[in-house]
Parts: C-alpha cells; structure tokens; sequence
C-alpha cells in the first residue's frame, strides 16, 4: 500500500520500464506509459510490435521480466487475471468467449455468481448497466441471436459487472463494420463521460483519431511516442508506428483485358444439414483483373473460395475456366488437385491450417500444393533439389525474412509465413489467383510487398479473386467490387466512387433495394 | 543450426529416453527384490552367435511389423489391426503354400504375394467404412482383430489338421521352403532367408516417403490434413491407399517365420507382433531408421530376457515393464527435445530478425 | 499438443497390448496346490545331488493357479523324494518357436538334465533342441513333440493325459444329479485339447440318458486367444449364467482361470445348481461359500506326470516317446472331496472300469460323440 503522497492519483496506471522477453524474441522493453483516469488512451503500433504482450502483462495473463505496474497510485504485481480484476482492470479480448446457447445474463454472471447471484438482482443489475451505457441488451436473449457489435457490448458488460473502472479493449473495431464501429465509439464516449478509463488497441489510425484523448504508439516493443489527436496526421501516426513512410494500395492503369478467364453461374452450395451456404452466385473475372469481394466475415467468403478451389463442392451451378492452350473447360466436378494444375493459385485464409506444414522445412512447404508440378517434383519422384532451389529464390525474392530454407515454418513470423505462401502461390505462372485475406496480420512492410507483387502479377494478365475484411485494401487493389451479404452477391461497386460507407451499408444489408 | 549441434539434439532423445528406462528398470529391480546388479551384468553381455541370430531375425519381424504401423502413423491413421491383418495373411499364405498348387520357389513367391493381398484386403475394409461411412478405423481395426483371430480358428478347423493338441494348415513342401542364412558357423540358429523382405521393406519405406509425392502426400496429410486437402490431396483415397499399403506389409510379417521355420499355420503360430509392431514404431517414430533402432532393442531385451529369467531369476513381465518404460520414455522425451528445437529455432528466427534492418518498402508504391 | 496426445493414447494402447495379449497354450486347467506362495522349493533345493531339472513355464508361470502350478507340486515332490533340483523360466506371452527353442537350450547348456517344457506348444521347440543336446532328456507336458523328427529321438518324451476318460466319468456324474435333464459345458479356447474335454463329457453324459440336452460354449472361436480363453472369468461367468438361467443344472468348464467365473456363477444361482471343476480339486481352493456347489472335479495329475518323469530320470528308467496317463495308470480321474458324489461313485467306477477294459472306447472330438 502506497498511495501516493498527493492523494488520489490522477493517473489510472503507470508503466515503468517494463520489459518482457521470450526465448530469441524481446517482446517488450523499457515500455514507459502513463494512462490519465478519465480519458480514452490509444496504443498504436504494427501487428507484431508488442502490444499484445504488453497488454497481457497488465491483464496479468503474463509477468513482465522487469519494470514496475502502478494502478491508481498503487504499486501492484499481478500473478493471474484475477489480481488485475481485483484491482478494477478488465479486458474485451478480440475474439469473444461467450456461450452461444446461453443467455445474455447467463453469459455475464458464469463465473461472477457471487455478485448478484443469477436471478432478478443479477438482472436487475444487467439493465441498469445497459441503460447507463445505453447498450440496449435483453438480458434474457440468446447469444446466438445477437449480431456482432452487440456481443462486443456483452463482452464490454461483462467486464463492468465485475465492477472495472479500467477496460482493456484488444482491437475491438476488427470485426465491426463501419457503421458499428460509430456505435462502438459512443458507448466508448458515454462510459469515458462516467469516469471509466479506456485503452483501446488499434492499428487503425483514423479510428484512433477519432476517439482517443492520448496516442502512444509502440514499435519494436517498446513505446517511441505519446501524442494527442490534434498535434497528429494518420500519416504522421503511421510513420512513428512504421518509422518510415506508410504505404498504401493503389491501383496503376487498369490492366483489365476483354478475355473473360472464369465464368461463375448460378452457384448454389448447401451445408450438412441442407441448409443454403450460398446462393445464386454469378460473376466474372478477366484476366488482367481484380475482383474484390466484400462482406462481414461469416457470410460465405470462405464457401465461395472453398467452393472455387474444389474442397466443397455445389448441388448446382457451374464453374468455367477459359485458358488459352484448353479453351474453355467445365470445371465444377474437378478435384482441387486438377484446378491447382490447371494454374489456379490459392492463399488462404488461415495460412497456419490451410497453407503450412508448421512443423516441415520451409523447402517441403514449396512442394505443397504443387506436388504434381516442376520444379519440386520430376514425374512421381520429387524432386528435392528443385524445390530447394526454387524455396531459395522465394525467400530473396518475397524477403522472407528466415535463417535459411531447413527452418520449419512454424518458427516464423506470421508476416514472413504469408510472404512465403505468397511467394509458392504466384510460382508455376499461375492464370487464377484466390486470396483470401492475404495481407490480414502481416506488418506493414510485408503488406506493401504483398500488394505489389499481385499488382505486378495482374498487370502480366493474373486474374484474381481478392476476398478481404479490410476495405482500404479492397478498395485499393480491386478493379471492381462485389458484396456478399449472407450467401448472395448482392451489390456491384466501382472502387474509383466507392466510400467505405457505402460498402458498410451493402455489407450489413441497410442498402438492399426491398 | 550447425551440423554437430543438431546431430546432438538428434541423439538426445533416445539417450535420454533409454536413461531413463534404466532407472525405471533398476528402481522396479529394487522393489521387486531383484538382483540389480546381477540384471544389468546379464543384459549388458555381449550375445552369443546363435543369441545375435535370434535377435535379427525378431527384429526382422518386428521391423516389419513397426513399418506397417508407421505408414498408417505417418498420416495420423491409426492401423491398431496390424495384428489381425497379419493373421489373416499369414494364414491365407500358409493354407495357399500349403495346397502345393505351384512348384518349389514359385509357390512361395506366389504365396508371399497372397500374403500381401490378404493383409491389404483385411486393412482395406477398415479403410473403406472410415471413407464411406465415417467409422473410426481405430474402433473397426480393433473389431476386425477380433474377427480375424475367429476367423482363422474356424477356417483352421476347416482345412487345418491336428498333430497332437495342435492345429495347422497343411506342411508346406519342402522345395518351397525358404533356406536360413548361416551367419555363425557354431549356431545352430540361422538367419531366416525372408529376413531380408526386412531391409527391402525399409529401403522402399524410406524411399516412398522421402523421395516421392505419394509420400509427401502422406506425410502432408499426417502433418495437416487441413493443409493437405487445400494442396490438392485426395485424402480419401489417401486412407484407402495408405490402409492397404499398410496391410500389404502386415502380411509380410509372418513370412520369415512360415517358409524359414514353422512350415505351416497353427494354434502355436506366434501373435502379437502387430501389437508389438505399433510399440516398435512410436519408438522409432515412425521413422524408417528408427524404428529398426526400435526393432533391435525390443528383440535384444526378449532374448535377453531369456538369460535373465534362468540366470538371475528375474521374471520376463519385468523384461516387458521395461519395454512398456523405455516407450513411454521415448514419447515424452522427444516431445521435450522437439520443444527445445522450437525454441532454438524460433531464437534462431529472432536473431535474424535482429540482424536485419526493419522491413521496408523496395520501392515507393504508385 | 494435440499431437502429443494422440501419439499417447497410441503408446497407451500400444502398451496395453504388450500387457495384454496372453498365453497361447494353457489347457483346461485351474488351482492345483493354491498357490499361496509357498517357500521357493527350487532356489532351496540347489545343493540337492539328484536329477538337476529345468522347468520351462507356460505363459503365466508358476502362481497361475493353473497347470504350471500342477507341475511345480510334483516337482516339490521330487525334490523331497529324490532329492531333485531345480530351476524355472517363464514365458513371456506372444513368442515363437525360436524364444522357445532358446529357452530350452539355455536351460540345457546351464547343465538342467532333464529339461521339462510345460503345454504343447513347447513341441516343435523341443523336438529342434533335443536333437542339438542328445545327452540332455526332453519332456513336454501335453506335447507332440516326438512326431516331429523324422527318426525318434532317444532323450525326448511326450507326457499326455486322457483329458476324455476323465471328462466321461464327471460327464457320468454330471448325468446323473441333473434333475432338469440340461448340463452346460464352458470351453476356452475352441481348439483340439479343449475339444477333448467336450466329447468325453458329452459321451458320459449321453451314456447315462440320451435325451439329457447339453448346452456347449466356448468362450472364444480364436485357438491362438489364450487370454479370452483362459483368463477371463467374467466370459466364464456370463456363459455359466446364461447356461443356469436356461435351466441347466450342472457345468463344467474346461477354462483355466475363467472357471473361477463359473463358480461365481454357480453361487448366484443357488441350491440345486452345480459346477464341476477341472485338473486339480478344486473344491479345496474355491471359497468356502462356493464349496457347496462343486460337485467333483476331473483330475489331471499333471503333477504325477512330473514327478514320475523326474524319478525316471534319476533311476535312468526314461522312455521316450509318447507316456500317456490314463485312467489305467489313475492319470486322470475324479475327486470325491464335499462327499456329494459318494451316492453315484459305485456307478462313475463302474464306468471307469469299463473304459479301462477297452469295452468302452472314449471319443476324443465332439463330432464324434453319438
């Protein structure tokens, strides 16, 4: 106990020299923070940059190697999350831990039954919350049933039943659409207006903008700044998080030619149980173009490519590839292993489950997916001196930051993984390239790269299908954009007009014609 | 990683494990009252000529049986029906050979590949409901174990004949015998010819799985069936294919011991290979290499436990505990040893990262 | 690690199965002396000047309550009658022909004269090392081995009992208490050795009322599955009780240890129900809860066979070849203890009088058996 001298302290937590490492990697050091009561405090930095680490020390998930934690005046150490909830502190993780076929009230009082019990006081103390906040959850409505942002607000009721007064906030924009995030931003507002101190992690920087009252940007584990809103520009933020210059995703000249390279028609695609995955799904891409696909995660992105690639495949509908040595060919029956010979490239969208071998030398991970083509394999042999030789040129190539090609490729970083698995797809010439999501979790550097070497594939006649959550990228490097919106295609954007709101509202359906 | 420091994380796991396994051993000696001292002096001398005889020619078979595990292993298909399928096969083999249909060597090359067959239809079916109808091939294996020791006891009453209180197929012709190797001079235990469908076994073992896209398509589909199915692997007929291959060599199993000794299939034709099989093969993890390393030391203790039974009055199940300590030693000890490469690894990755500047752009974008 | 779990639960079941798979080769067989261990005749025996004997066990060795243990009693006996020695070795489950050969052949380098191997599947074993070591005496409890050489061998034996003369005479007995006119019989395995135990038991049975239904069971159709043979007493017990639930009254089993389940079962069914046990008496080592319900049990004096064969070996009185152990030489027989026989013995020895004269010609197959 020692608070400090001058009473209660206006600061709700301060970060002295905090340092944390693992075997190889310094994930933090000499991280300095100071958070104001009262405020919303952003902290900034790339995918890989030590915020997470630095935020799970102060949740108390883990110790820091060194440095000290100050909570309200107070020196504190923290063994487990429970020490941090005892102090006030809470924490929204990105990904939400809620039981679907439980009830909003049933999923904030698991595992705080001591307060209010589960019944009407528990209830009684959920809409006093929810009005405060101006929430509007049903305590008795099913998980299941809630969209998105309002399960965010369970998540963030969750943490004030428990009574904190400091909330931890892990990128909790992610997967809000625009529209949601505004909404986000109020209930942020109204619980900052009541005294509760906000730390809002982020990368992205207009949204930081908007709503936080301090910055601190973090790179390379450590913080190399503080600032507020008003001294900055997104670009000057960009550059503290990167220290260099941000780049963007752009397209050149559109290299869009009139040869239509695969045709989609009618696509319908059920699950196990019979119901529709997607419906009615038409269109085209040329060779030389990027189509964008657009939509709230879940709403069959992951069937559409699924279904493209061959590993599901649809009751009706048909899928046509014109190349040039085979005409046009019916391709809807054929296995994944003729499309990827025919020169259909694929990224997905969980590199580590769909794209890796984690525990195989990078070397081996060139061979997949290309187990029928030169250079990794000669007739039914592979060829091991090709495929090493090929892995080599990736790696210089795609700057695949790595010791060398025996490295297996769980050692590496989720930016360099995808760099690699970018590097493999574009191999062999390939006529059709699927990217799901291809530069989601990679830095900025690695991202740039990413999208220059699709722009230079499709200016040689690519074509691509682009799915992505981020809307800047999708704009960027789209030709043209299209919405899915629970298993149908249902809007047709040019990225030249479009704004984000536009997309937003097609992506939640409040701009479906009737 | 240089050469010597990953040759050592190599070696380290089976010294470790087999360290381990000694103290076990020992302990368990000193609670069951056994001479400690007495166990290690028998079980360290060296064999005689006809005991090294005994040990390659149970390796072999052991051998055998471990590759079989492991192709399935290698692909996370759990085969437990090695031991069935080799029952069956060896049956099939010996009741074919046995008929004498085909002369001298022919029957018996035609004989080994009736052994292959059989195995591979037996593991077929288990691949087969696994593919067609979603059935555990742990659960069907098993089942089919069961079946297929019913099923030769009943088959072996049909066509088999008694000598004594025993039952077997019919004596195979001694022109279709296959002739033991003579590797001592003063033993008088030879090497069993079919001993050497061992070294076969692994040679093509290795080359399948390291130098050919079958194997890789095997191993992908072990390391990540997720992976493998978005590469374009049929992982499907993968099963199917990897339950037969791994039932053909099932069926190799009881060749050696049929034409090199036993001429024929009865009640006291040895079971249980396929279960030491699956041992065998953790303990070599799956590994053609290894599991030959895997072979050797469990063939080398049963002899050994011979010795020990009648010289130091110690019991064979502590033979078998031991055998039962060393896997066990050798599962956990190359979980800790992987780990630590991980780590290395990993700090391997970090130090790169270190030495190089951050990432930039190679050129300003648009 | 998902992956490491799996890769357990493989070491799991893969050691499970090293302990698991069981003996090949045990004949109908249960307690002889009780096991109870008793002082170590053999380790006290060591600087006795008679015949110096190698024991070579089936799987379960000495202690199995089973025919292993039959043996070890007549080699006590020898050891205080002619002032034997000795010394065992165990099997190991899951060998071959080779580990056997090996056994044999260490304990006759080690100097054992003579060397008993005990169950046939010590047979071809024996016949390879008796021809390596012709100064060394063989004998296999239950053995063909002396079929397998081309020439007889002059130092190997084969000691076989009348399994069937025994089974006929309790088959007699069994007849004779049924009141409901239904007897059950529980097999091991479904080989030939057990096969005997059936059609002697069937034969007498049928002898005293033709129309006396017998339920059969074997607990497993696999002959090499020692272990749900011979070691399952829960098997025993279910088909004992299906057997007595069906109306049958008396059983008897040729299951080694899975005869405990019969007795288990004989027990829940309650007066008027019997059980017959096999090898040894074995009303002397049930409970004492079950004692009521044994009605005898048929004989197989393997420990005779062992202590005949090693004072042979010390009066240089062998004979090689097969030395069968009828009921002429009272190699097998029946037991009396609990007095519940003593009403029909006149008419089991009236039967046993009548093998031994040759009128009676006891089938060895159940298909056999008219």
């Amino acid at each position: 106990m020692s608070t400090s001298a001058t009473g209660p302290s206006t600061h709700a937590i301060e970060l002295r020299g905090i340092g944390k490492r693992f075997p190889g990697v310094i994930a933090n050091h000499d991280v300095d923070i100071t958070i104001r009561t009262g405020t919303i405090h952003a902290l900034v930095g790339e995918n890989g940059a030590g915020k997470s680490t630095l935020m799970k020390i102060l949740y108390g998930v883990q110790k820091p190697d060194e440095g000290s934690i100050t909570v309200n005046g107070k020196h504190v150490t923290f063994s487990t999350p429970a020490d941090a909830i005892a102090e006030g502190i809470g924490m929204v993780f990105q990904h939400f831990m809620l039981a679907d076929n439980l009830t909003v009230l049933e999923n904030v009082t698991l595992g705080a039954e001591k307060l209010h019990g589960i019944g009407d006081s528990a209830r009684e103390e959920i809409l006093k919350i929810s009005r405060r906040y101006g929430f509007a959850l049903d305590p008795d409505e099913l998980v299941e049933t809630l969209g998105v942002g309002e399960r965010q607000r369970v998540e963030i009721l969750k943490v004030l039943y428990r009574g904190a007064r400091i909330i931890i906030l892990d990128e909790p924009t992610a997967v809000l659409v625009p529209q949601e995030v505004d909404a986000l931003f109020d209930n942020l507002r109204q619980l900052k207006d009541q005294g509760h101190t906000l730390i809002f992690i982020s990368h992205k920087l207009d949204e930081v903008l908007a709503v936080a009252d301090d910055i601190t940007v973090i790179r390379r584990g450590t913080t190399v700044a503080t600032v507020e809103p008003a001294d900055v520009t997104a670009r000057k933020l960009a550059e503290l998080m990167v220290g260099s210059e941000l780049p963007s995703p752009s397209t050149e000249e559109s290299t869009v030619t009139d040869r239509v390279l695969l045709s989609v028609s009618g696509i319908e695609l059920r699950d196990a149980a019979g119901r529709p995955e997607l419906t009615g799904i038409s269109f085209e891409i040329h060779a030389g173009e990027v189509l964008g696909i657009a939509g709230v995660e879940g709403n069959g992105q992951s069937e559409l490519v699924e279904t493209l690639i061959g590993m599901r495949h649809p009751v009706a509908g048909t899928v046509r590839l014109r190349t040039s040595e085979e005409g046009d060919q019916d391709i809807t029956r054929w296995s994944t292993r003729e499309r990827r010979e025919a020169g259909i490239g694929y990224i997905p969208e969980d590199r580590q489950r769909h794209g890796l071998l984690l525990d195989s030398p990078l070397w081996e991970n060139r061979i997949l997916g290309h187990q029928t083509r030169p250079p990794s394999v000669k007739g039914p042999w592979l060829d091991v001196k090709g495929a090493r030789d090929d892995s080599q040129r990736i790696v210089s190539a795609y700057d695949v930051r790595t010791p060398g090609i025996d490295t297996t490729a769980r050692a590496l970083s989720g930016g360099n993984q995808q760099k690699f698995i970018v590097g493999r797809e574009m191999s062999g010439d390939p006529i059709l390239l699927m990217a799901s999501h291809p530069t989601r979790g990679v830095d900025v550097g690695a991202q740039a790269q990413i999208w220059d070497h699709i722009k230079r594939a499709r200016s040689e006649g690519l074509a691509v299908l682009l799915i992505s959550a981020d809307l800047d990228e999708l704009i960027g490097l789209s030709d043209s954009i299209r919405v899915l919106l629970r298993g149908r295609l249902v809007g047709e954007f040019d990225p030249q007009t479009v704004t984000p709101q536009e997309l937003g509202s097609a992506m939640t359906g409040a701009g479906e014609d009737a | 990683m240089n050469l010597a420091k990953r040759a050592a994380l190599g070696l380290a796991a089976p010294v470790l494990a087999l360290v381990v396994a000694a103290v076990v051993a020992s302990l368990v000696l000193v609670g069951t009252g056994d001479d400690v001292a007495g166990f290690w002096k028998t079980l360290l001398t060296w064999p005689q000529g006809r005991n090294i005889v005994n040990i390659l020619n149970a390796s072999a078979i052991l051998y055998i049986s471990g590759v079989a595990a492991a192709i399935g292993f290698r692909m996370n298909l759990f085969n437990i029906g090695v031991e069935g399928q080799y029952r069956v096969a060896t049956f099939a083999a010996a009741a074919f050979a046995g008929a004498g249909w085909l002369p001298g060597k022919l029957n018996t090359v035609v004989a080994v590949l009736v052994a292959m067959l059989a195995g591979a239809l037996w593991a077929g079916i288990a691949g087969l409901l696994r593919t067609t109808r979603g059935v555990s091939e742990v659960i069907s294996t098993i089942m089919l174990n069961a079946i297929a020791g019913s099923l030769v006891g009943y088959l072996l009453t049909r066509v088999g004949s008694s000598t004594g209180n025993t039952r077997s197929t019919k004596q195979i012709e001694q022109g279709s015998w296959v002739g033991g190797i003579t590797i001592f001079g003063d033993s008088p235990t030879k090497l069993f010819g079919l001993s050497l469908v061992a070294v076969v076994v692994g040679v093509l073992f290795w080359l399948l799985l390291n130098r050919t896209r079958f194997g890789f398509d095997l191993r992908a589909s072990g390391a990540s069936e997720t992976a493998a199915v978005a590469s374009g692997v049929d992982v499907r007929r993968m099963i199917v294919i990897s339950m037969l291959m791994s039932g053909a060599v099932a069926g190799l199993i009881g060749m050696p011991t049929l034409f090199g000794d036993a001429h024929n299939y009865g009640s006291s034709f040895q079971t249980g290979i396929g279960f030491a099989g699956i041992a065998v093969a953790l303990l070599g993890r799956n590994n053609p290499v290894g599991i030959a390393f895997g072979a050797l030391i469990f063939a080398f203790l049963t002899e050994q436990g011979n010795l020990l039974n009648i010289l130091v009055g110690v019991s064979p199940d502590i033979v078998a505990v031991t055998q039962g300590v060393i896997v066990i030693a050798v599962v956990i000890a190359y979980e800790i040893v992987r780990r630590y490469r991980v780590r290395l690894e990993q700090a391997s990755v970090g130090e790169q990262l270190e030495a190089q500047p951050a990432p930039q752009p190679k050129e300003p974008v648009s | 690690m998902r992956r490491f779990s799996k890769i357990a639960a493989v070491a799991l079941v893969g050691a499970l199965a090293l302990a698991g798979c069981g003996s090949g080769s045990g004949s109908g067989s249960s307690t002889s002396d009780g096991s109870k261990a008793v002082a170590d005749a053999c380790k006290s025996s060591s600087n006795n000047q008679g015949p110096k004997v190698g024991l070579a066990y089936d799987v379960g060795g000495r202690g199995d309550q089973s025919f292993n243990d039959s043996a070890y009693a007549g080699m006590e006996k020898a050891i205080s009658d002619v002032d034997a020695s000795c010394t065992e070795a165990k099997a190991a489950p899951d060998e071959n022909d080779t580990i056997r050969a090996e056994r044999l052949r260490t304990l006759a380098e080690g100097g054992f004269n003579p060397v008993i191997a005990i169950g046939f599947i010590y047979s071809p074993a024996a016949a390879t090392v008796a021809a390596e070591y012709p100064k060394t005496n063989f004998a296999v409890i239950d053995g063909y081995s002396t079929t397998i050489p081309k020439a007889p061998l002059k130092n190997l034996s084969d000691l076989v009992f009348a399994e069937e003369q025994g089974s006929y005479l309790v088959g007699v007995a069994a007849a004779l208490k049924s009141k409901a006119k239904h007897v059950g019989f529980v097999g091991g395995t479904h080989g030939d050795l057990i096969k005997k135990f059936e059609a002697g038991y069937s034969a007498g049975v049928k002898s005293v009322d033709p129309s006396i239904k017998i339920d059969v069971q074997y607990l497993t159709e696999d002959p090499n599955d020692g272990k749900t043979g011979f070691e399952n007493p829960t098997g025993g017990k279910d088909a004992a009780t299906a057997m007595y639930e069906s109306g049958a009254d008396v059983v008897y089993h040729a299951a080694g240890k899975s005869g405990l389940g019969v007795f288990d079962a004989v027990q829940t069914a309650g007066d008027g129900k019997w059980a017959i046990g096999v090898d040894s008496d074995q009303y002397l080592t049930v409970d004492k809860a079950q004692k009521p319900h044994i009605l005898t049990s048929m004989l197989k004096r393997i420990d005779t066979a062992v202590f005949d064969y090693v004072k042979a070996n010390a009066d240089k009185s062998v004979k090689s070849g097969f030395v069968a152990y009828d009921l002429k030489v009272n190699g097998v027989g029946y037991s009396k203890s609990g007095g519940f026989v003593d009403d029909i013995s006149d008419k089991i020895d009236a039967a046993a009088e009548k093998i031994k004269s040759g009128e009676i010609v006891v089938p060895t197959d159940p298909a056999k058996v008219k």
